[in-house]
Order: structure tokens, then C-alpha cells, then sequence
């Protein structure tokens, strides 16, 4: 179909996976999205987060605009960089080898950060995969991780000092 | 100072100014007033004992050395980065902390409970008190008071001053003006209300202004010395290059340095092995929206995690830390416990509601060992600073010198390093932190004395230093791109293997010859148990990562001016 592409105002401050929660339950209550990425906009003195949605359905951008918190354009050139839906990411729960991450989902390529990956390579998702569009391919990066897996770099809940106040 | 002049002796009536500003081990509240009338004329000299101006800089003077070798050094073991119940995450007694690091061998400790809020409007003014009597109970322990600032865009930093008449004030007003903390909380809620988030690039104007800040409080005389350095620096990789460069740049006698190490260092233990299976310092992120683009974890490498323990700014030889060297600026590295809660510790958090009262209040001592990250002050983690005295003043000059090495489980106990001219320059040369100079083509030796481990540390079992790495590269001079994190002619030089049998105080040396380039040089070392194929730290593994058989130290550099 198309891409939209939002910069989304909602409330935040507890860690990006809270804030990806919120962002898809808004498009999920008003659009049909089955690749969803976002990407820090740094043209502003301060960052924001902005969206940029696969829509297989028409949709209402007013009523996008409205759940989302913030102005939505329609574009055939999306800003694609950490990708928070992909198709096969549902299926990825559990612990998987690494042929099978690429064979189940959108995911192209499983990299790891210092260490080759074979096929066989276990990576233990925990449940949240965060792959990331470089050179026009989803690659997920994945670490050493201890029991000999490999895990996306990336964390659902990442240690927050302070109670993550600041 | 009583000195021969026109052939009799008398007092020049400045004497005791001068005499007080030498004598800086004596920290008695009227030799600080004493110094004051000299303190607002120090710029030059403050910039001299940073070394903050390259020595060639001087073109109509003679070039000068910084921190002139001699002899052995007296090194103070200590650690600028702890939290008590006054912090919303922390939990212990100020004097608890105190005692543990007394125990485990420290000779100066920073409490840097969080800045917010809540810490600035109720929790400065309890934990004084706590402080100053600590510092009664411990008197061979220099307790100092301090801050764990919520850099204005950026990561957390350690600042602080030693006792003084107006040490407490100066700390309030700093945080209730600049933390990022209170400044990015809603003015509905007790802040300032004008930053966006705490990390927040709109802070940054704010960073630089709090450190300049700090800067006029030394130079006025209001306090004798400030320091900052900041903590977990990669952590969350919102401290850019840039911000660096300026915080350095803003307030060079103040902002002197960073965590080689984080703390938290107990993190990482396996939990089959009662640990808490997190990652080693807690560094498990990826970059966030306030994160500088540059800082991406790739297929060689991930900045947000530890190497060896160590933040990778520091641990990657030709990184962030060695691109701020190569300007032939100062910059430090240190090791931190970053205690809150301690490992295997049995004490739980009081009831204390920190928001309403900013104490966390009693700890709760449950009687069974509880499951943390982190370990007591000295009990792993140790910032050695060369001193001429113990005192609270010349530790801090010690610090803001770079006479520093940062060492985990006592891989080491000392470091005496001598870097000097064999020709007709510096030949009597300097130790870390040091700048000296060499005429054009003569040679520079570099000689290292290592005071290995003369027992067990805290781990139980007695380190073995498995080699020295001397690490060099040319000075360049003020980067252009400001954002600069790369330093890719530094490189190791020379490693020097310690023999398995060596016992007490090895031995090395090395001479760069036909030296024409400026240039710095650096010391690390490593228990070698975990390497990589070029004999660097390897990336800490997230769950397992046992602190105590992978040890290394990092030595502060030593500049080298050619003339």
C-alpha cells in the first residue's frame, strides 16, 4: 500500500520499548501496519522519535494524526532505521537458530557484534527483537550472551539508574 | 617562607600567602582564607598544573615540566563515586560507607548521592551533618562532599569540592541551578521546567555554564579547588564528543576527566554462581533518542557495553579517550564503585520515602545476603592518586593533575612511571600525568616500575599481572571536527611480558628514538586471562562476566613536547 510517516507525541520516559507500546497500540487503534520503524529526528534543538508505518488498508490520516499526537504525511520514501514490526516477529519468541530467524520473518541477516554467526547459532530473543535497516537489509546484531546464545543487542529493559528519572 | 634578602633575614609580609599556597597540606580553615588572595590570580597557574596549555605554547618562556618525577610516589587509594540513602536508589548510612571503605583500604572517598529535586530541596542539608561526622569518626579517611550531577544533556558526573566554609552552599546553589535532573522536571513538581529531558540536547548550554560556574568559584577563592568527572560514560551514549571537548575546553581545572570504569562491577556474575546476571557496570543499553549517532554498535564492536570492565571510551586503544589525548589536552581516567547496593551485603533499603523526605531512611538489615551489582567502596575498584600529602587539598591538586591510575582488584599496587629526555631537554623528566619536553631528534626513555599485588584482594586470591602494554601516539593538536572519536595512530608500542615468578617491583623500560613529533604515551596492564587476539580487553558478556579473572589497570598518560 503506502508508508505514513509521523512524528508522534507520547508520553515517554520509561525506556524505548514503553514508548514503542504506546506508539503501535495508538496506530493499531486507526491503521493497518505490518512494518513499522522508527528513527531519531535530530533537525530540532531536541530529538524526537519519529514513525514511519507500512499501511496495508486505507486509513484516516486525520484520525492517525489524532492518535498519534502529532502531524502525518503519506510518502514513497520512508525513513527506515530501527524497526520496532516486521513480519515473523510474533513467531520469534522463544530461543531460535539463526537460519531460522531469517527463513520465519522479514529479518535478512543475523550479525554478530565481534563474533561470526553460523546458522546454527542459537539467539534467545526474550521476546523482543529490535532489527535495524542498514543498506537496504533487516539485520538484527547479536551479542554473546552467557549459556553460549547470541542476544539482540538490543534489551526490552535495560538497567535504569535512578529508577530512570534522569 | 623566611629567606635571605640584601644580607639580612626577615618576613616579607606576603610570606604567609606564599607560604600557605605551598603548603597546601595544611587545610585549616585560616590558611584557606590565607589563599584566597591568591586564589583570583591563579588562571596561569591553574593552567600550568593541568597542563591544560602545551608547553610549546610558551613561546617566549622555557618550556616547563608538569608533575616532575621524583622518586617514588605516595599513592592514595580512593573512589569519587558512592551513594548513601539519600540518593532514591541507594541505601546505606554515610558512615557505613565510610567504615567499608576504611576497611578496604581506601584513603579518600566523594558521597554523590543524585541530584533532583528532592535531593537539592531536603537531602543536601541531612547528609552534611552525616558527612562531618563521618570525617570525625574516620579521621584517616578524607570524606569529601560531593554530587552525582545529572549532566544538562548528558550522563551523570561526579563533582566536588573539599571542606570549606561555603562548600555546602556552593553545592546547592550548583545543583539547584544546573542539575539536569531539576532543571527538566515540570515546575508543577519542584524544577525548573526548561529542559525537555534531562539528557537532552537543549541542555547542553547549561553543562558548560555549570562548570564555568564551578571554574569563578576556585578563581574568586570562594572554594580552593572543584573538580568533575564524568560517570558511565558510554553507558547510554548520550555524552558526545562534543560535549566533552566542551566541558574540558569550558572549565579546565574543573572538568578533568571521566570513569575509565564504571562501577557496578559485580553485575555481570553469573547467577548460577549467586550473581546477578546482569551486565558488568549495568551496561546492557543501545543507543536512545538523546544517544550521539556516532556511538553504533556495529559487527566489530558495541560502545554501549564494558571491555575488560572497562567503558569503551577508554578501553579501545585509538578511541574516544586517546582522540581527546591526541589534541595533547588532558584528560583522566579513574575506577569507581558506584555503590548503592552492595553484592552479598545483607542490608535492604529503609521505608523511607525519598520524594517527601529525601532520605531513604534506616537500612533494613534482612540478615541474608542479598543478590546486587555492586561491591563496597576499595573492595574491587580503586582510583590511585599521587599526593604530596594526605590532605584534602592535595589529593584533589593529585586528581586535577592526573597523577592517577585506575586499577580493579588490585592488579597492581603502585606505579612509578618516568618518562624523560636522554638529550638536552627534560632530563629529569615526569611521571603520570606529566607533560615534559625533548630537543628535535634527541630520545625520550620511558622507565616503569611495578609495584605488583603483595597479597590477596578482596576476590580472595593474589592478582598476577600478566603483562604491561605501553601505548603511544603523535599529539595533533586541537581537533577540527569536535566530534572527533577517533585516534588511529595510537597504537600499542610495546608489550612487556611479566614473568610468572616475578615477585614485588618489576622492572621496564623503553626509549622512542629520533623523536620529531610531538607525542603521548600511556600505560595499561592486564592479569591477561581474557585477551583478545591483539591483546586488548574483550567485550564483557552479559551474564557472565566474573570481575575477578579479568583485571586490568590504566595509567594516565604522560605528554611530550618537542622543542
Amino acid at each position: 500500500m503506502t508508508w505514513l510517516d509521523a512524528v508522534p507525541a507520547l508520553p515517554g520516559g520509561h525506556g524505548a520499548a514503553h514508548r514503542d507500546a504506546l506508539l503501535l497500540a495508538a496506530l493499531d487503534s486507526c491503521a493497518a501496519a505490518d512494518l513499522v520503524f522508527t528513527r531519531v529526528d535530530r533537525t530540532g534543538p531536541v530529538a524526537v522519535t519519529a514513525v514511519s508505518a507500512h499501511v496495508t488498508a486505507p486509513f484516516d490520516p486525520v484520525a492517525v494524526s489524532a492518535a498519534l499526537g502529532g502531524p502525518v504525511t503519506v510518502t514513497d520514501s520512508p525513513a527506515l532505521d530501527r524497526c520496532v514490526r516486521f513480519p515473523g516477529q510474533s513467531a520469534l519468541t522463544g530461543t531460535h537458530p539463526a537460519a531460522e530467524v531469517v527463513a520465519s520473518s522479514a529479518i535478512d541477516r543475523v550479525v554478530g557484534v565481534g563474533v561470526p554467526v553460523s546458522p546454527a547459532d542459537r539467539v534467545e530473543t526474550l521476546g523482543f527483537l529490535r532489527p535495524v535497516h542498514r543498506d537496504g537489509e533487516l539485520v538484527l546484531l547479536v551479542e554473546p550472551a552467557v549459556g553460549g546464545v547470541l542476544r539482540p543487542i538490543e534489551s526490552e529493559d535495560p538497567h535504569e539508574c535512578c529508577g530512570g528519572a534522569h | 617562607m623566611s629567606h635571605d634578602h640584601h644580607g639580612h633575614t626577615h618576613e616579607h609580609h606576603h610570606e604567609d600567602v606564599d607560604g600557605s599556597w605551598r603548603d597546601t597540606a595544611d587545610d585549616r580553615p585560616l590558611s584557606v582564607a590565607r589563599r584566597r588572595f591568591l586564589a583570583g590570580l591563579g588562571a596561569a597557574g591553574v593552567a600550568t598544573t593541568v597542563g591544560a596549555l602545551p608547553a610549546h605554547a610558551h613561546d617566549d618562556r622555557p618550556p616547563r615540566p608538569v608533575n616532575p618525577w621524583h622518586g617514588r610516589s605516595r599513592w592514595y587509594a580512593g573512589d569519587h563515586h558512592i551513594h548513601t540513602k539519600y540518593s532514591s536508589d541507594g541505601q546505606y548510612e554515610v558512615a557505613q560507607q565510610v567504615a567499608k571503605a576504611r576497611e578496604h583500604g581506601l584513603d579518600w572517598v566523594v558521597i554523590t548521592d543524585h541530584g533532583g529535586v528532592a535531593h537539592e530541596k531536603l537531602s543536601i542539608d541531612q547528609v552534611a551533618p552525616d558527612i562531618e561526622r563521618a570525617r570525625r569518626e574516620h579521621r584517616d579517611v578524607l570524606v569529601y562532599q560531593g554530587l552525582e550531577w545529572n549532566i544538562p544533556g548528558a550522563e551523570h558526573a561526579t563533582v566536588f569540592l573539599p571542606p570549606g566554609r561555603s562548600t555546602v552552599d556552593i553545592l546547592r546553589a550548583f545543583e539547584a541551578a544546573y542539575d539536569g535532573g531539576v532543571l527538566s522536571t515540570p515546575v508543577a513538581q519542584g524544577g525548573a521546567g526548561l529542559l525537555s529531558r534531562s539528557t537532552s540536547a537543549d541542555g547542553e548550554p547549561y553543562a558548560l555554564a555549570a562548570l564555568r560556574y564551578l571554574e569563578a568559584q576556585v578563581l574568586s577563592g570562594r572554594a580552593e579547588i572543584a573538580l568533575m568527572f564524568a560517570n558511565h560514560p558510554a553507558r547510554r551514549g548520550v555524552d558526545s564528543p562534543h560535549e566533552i571537548r566542551g566541558w574540558r575546553d569550558a572549565a579546565p581545572g574543573v572538568a578533568v576527566g571521566m570513569e575509565g570504569a564504571p562501577g557496578h562491577q559485580a553485575a555481570g556474575i553469573r547467577k548460577e554462581a549467586g550473581g546477578r546476571g546482569g551486565a558488568r557496570g549495568y551496561y546492557d543499553g543501545s543507543p536512545n533518542q538523546d544517544s550521539f549517532p556516532g556511538y553504533a554498535p556495529t559487527a566489530t564492536e558495541n560502545p554501549y557495553r564494558t571491555y575488560g570492565g572497562f567503558d569503551w571510551m577508554t578501553a579501545k586503544v585509538g578511541g574516544l579517550w586517546d582522540s581527546l589525548l591526541a589534541e595533547g589536552r588532558p584528560w583522566w581516567v579513574t575506577a569507581t564503585s558506584d555503590a548503592h547496593q552492595v553484592h552479598l551485603d545483607t542490608h535492604a533499603p529503609g521505608s523511607g520515602d525519598h520524594n517527601a523526605t529525601g532520605s531513604r531512611g534506616k537500612p533494613v538489615d534482612t540478615g541474608k545476603p542479598q543478590v546486587y551489582g555492586d561491591y563496597w567502596p576499595g573492595f574491587y575498584s580503586s582510583t590511585l592518586v599521587g599526593s604530596d600529602s594526605r590532605s584534602y587539598v592535595d589529593v584533589m591538586r593529585g586528581m586535577q593533575g592526573g597523577r592517577v591510575v585506575a586499577v580493579h582488584g588490585r592488579v597492581v599496587d603502585g606505579l612509578n612511571l618516568r618518562v624523560r629526555s636522554l638529550g638536552e631537554g627534560d632530563d629529569r623528566g615526569v611521571t603520570i600525568g606529566g607533560r615534559t619536553f625533548v630537543r628535535r631528534g634527541d630520545s625520550v626513555e620511558v622507565s616503569i616500575e611495578v609495584d605488583l599485588a603483595r597479597g590477596a584482594n578482596f576476590g580472595g586470591s593474589v592478582p598476577r599481572l600478566a603483562k604491561v602494554d605501553l601505548i603511544a601516539g603523535p599529539v595533533t593538536g586541537p581537533a577540527a571536527d569536535r566530534d572527533a572519536l577517533a585516534a588511529p595512530l595510537t597504537k600499542v608500542v610495546k608489550t612487556f611480558e611479566v614473568a610468572r615468578t616475578a615477585r614485588g617491583t618489576v622492572r621496564f623500560t623503553h626509549t622512542f628514538r629520533n623523536v620529531d613529533t610531538a607525542f603521548y604515551l600511556r600505560l595499561r596492564g592486564s592479569d591477561g586471562n581474557r585477551l583478545t587476539s591483539d591483546g586488548g580487553p574483550v567485550m564483557d558478556v552479559i551474564g557472565d562476566a566474573d570481575p575477578w579473572s579479568d583485571l586490568w589497570f590504566y595509567a594516565n598518560p604522560v605528554f611530550v613536547d618537542v622543542v
